[in-house]
């Protein structure tokens, strides 16, 4: 990636500010966080859910997709144990996303309860930004990010679910502006990959695979299909280097 | 709820987190012994920066589609890009974006 590395010397490397670097770096994610956690506490609720339910049920699976699928089968009726086995298929993507982080991120003892803040998002900025830090900054900084990212999720939930209705009445435009927040984000996280042909092309049809999957109902499993798609397209297709005229 | 469905979300909760920290460890491990690996797998390597992009295809679908909405997306993801190549960050650029997509739609509304 192309953005600058942060070689500032830490002599006296102090986690609280690295911690609140990755805070603020997380931000931009809360665009997508609030809307869609509103959004799952107040489906919580409709389908019978008190608001502690749906805040504990965010606190625990901590994972979008999978929690409104939860609550869905659950509201209509759906065996306890299909339930289950669908929610852990769906979260089956994240199996990919420790193994990319193991080389960046320091040994540490606390990391078996701090990686249930790795969620799409946070995996995808901590991959994009990580790599630019300073080793001594990377435990912290994840820290901060995931943390925000999880308390806003669990807070979000809890006010979806206690007066979502009268929030999305009242702005309206709310939930359908601040979700761009994602796109946006990812594609900045992307576009430095844009400067190599085999990269592009791989990472173009990951894009429109995961937009085509995701229109035509297949959201659930669009990101690992999608990703395996640009995965099979980087192996298969070359370029062939340009000739020089004689 | 239930205490059948107390156990229910434990299971999930317990599987999913059981997803992100196992092949972490297990990596983290690998990396670190003298008999395992010395670097990460190709494979994994192409593997992740297509997750971020297959995250991106998905999140580009409006909330709400229309013509309106996808015309919204098309131009805050062009002025993203644009303020992304001055400046080559990632804050500014995102809220660039947003408050075009914004404008875009809160135009289309007032229209």
């Amino acid at each position: 990636m192309s953005q600058p590395v942060d070689h500032t010397m830490h002599t006296q490397h102090s986690p609280l500010r690295s911690a609140l670097q990755g805070v603020r770096e997380a931000i931009p994610l809360l665009g997508g966080y609030i809307p869609v956690s509103l959004s799952f506490g107040l489906v919580a609720t409709q389908a019978g859910f008190t608001t502690w339910e749906a805040a504990i049920i965010s606190a625990l699976i901590y994972a979008g997709a999978s929690q409104f699928l939860f609550v869905g089968m659950i509201a209509a009726g759906a065996p306890l144990w299909l339930v289950v086995a669908m929610t852990l298929l769906i979260n089956v993507r994240h199996v990919v996303y420790g193994p990319n982080l193991a080389a960046l991120l320091p040994r540490s003892r606390h990391w078996p309860w701090l990686m249930h803040g790795l969620t799409d998002q946070v995996f995808a900025l901590a991959l994009t930004r990580l790599p630019q830090l300073p080793e001594v900054k990377r435990f912290s900084w994840f820290v901060g990010a995931s943390l925000l990212a999880w308390a806003v999720w669990i807070i979000g939930t809890a006010v979806g679910a206690t007066g979502g209705e009268a929030v999305t009445a009242r702005w309206p435009l709310l939930g359908e502006i601040m979700p761009f927040a994602l796109p946006a984000l990812f594609l900045t996280m992307v576009a430095p990959r844009f400067t190599d042909k085999r990269w592009a092309a791989a990472m173009l049809c990951t894009i429109l695979a995961a937009l085509g999957l995701n229109l035509a109902g297949w959201s659930n499993v669009a990101i690992p299909l999608a990703a395996a798609c640009g995965a099979l397209c980087f192996y298969t297709v070359t370029f062939q280097p340009r000739r020089s005229r004689p | 709820m239930s205490s059948a469905m107390w156990i229910a979300v434990i299971i999930c909760a317990l599987g999913t987190l059981l997803m992100r920290v196992v092949p972490f460890l297990w990596m983290q491990r690998r990396l670190g012994s003298t008999t395992g690996m010395n670097a990460m797998p190709q494979w994994l390597v192409i593997l992740g920066p297509m997750m971020i992009a297959a995250v991106l295809g998905v999140s580009m679908v409006p909330v709400n589609p229309s013509a309106i909405s996808w015309l919204a997306t098309a131009i805050g993801l062009s002025v993203t890009l644009l303020v992304w190549r001055r400046l080559r960050s990632l804050g500014w650029p995102v809220a660039a974006g947003v408050a075009v997509f914004g404008a875009v739609e809160v135009a289309a509304a007032l229209i």
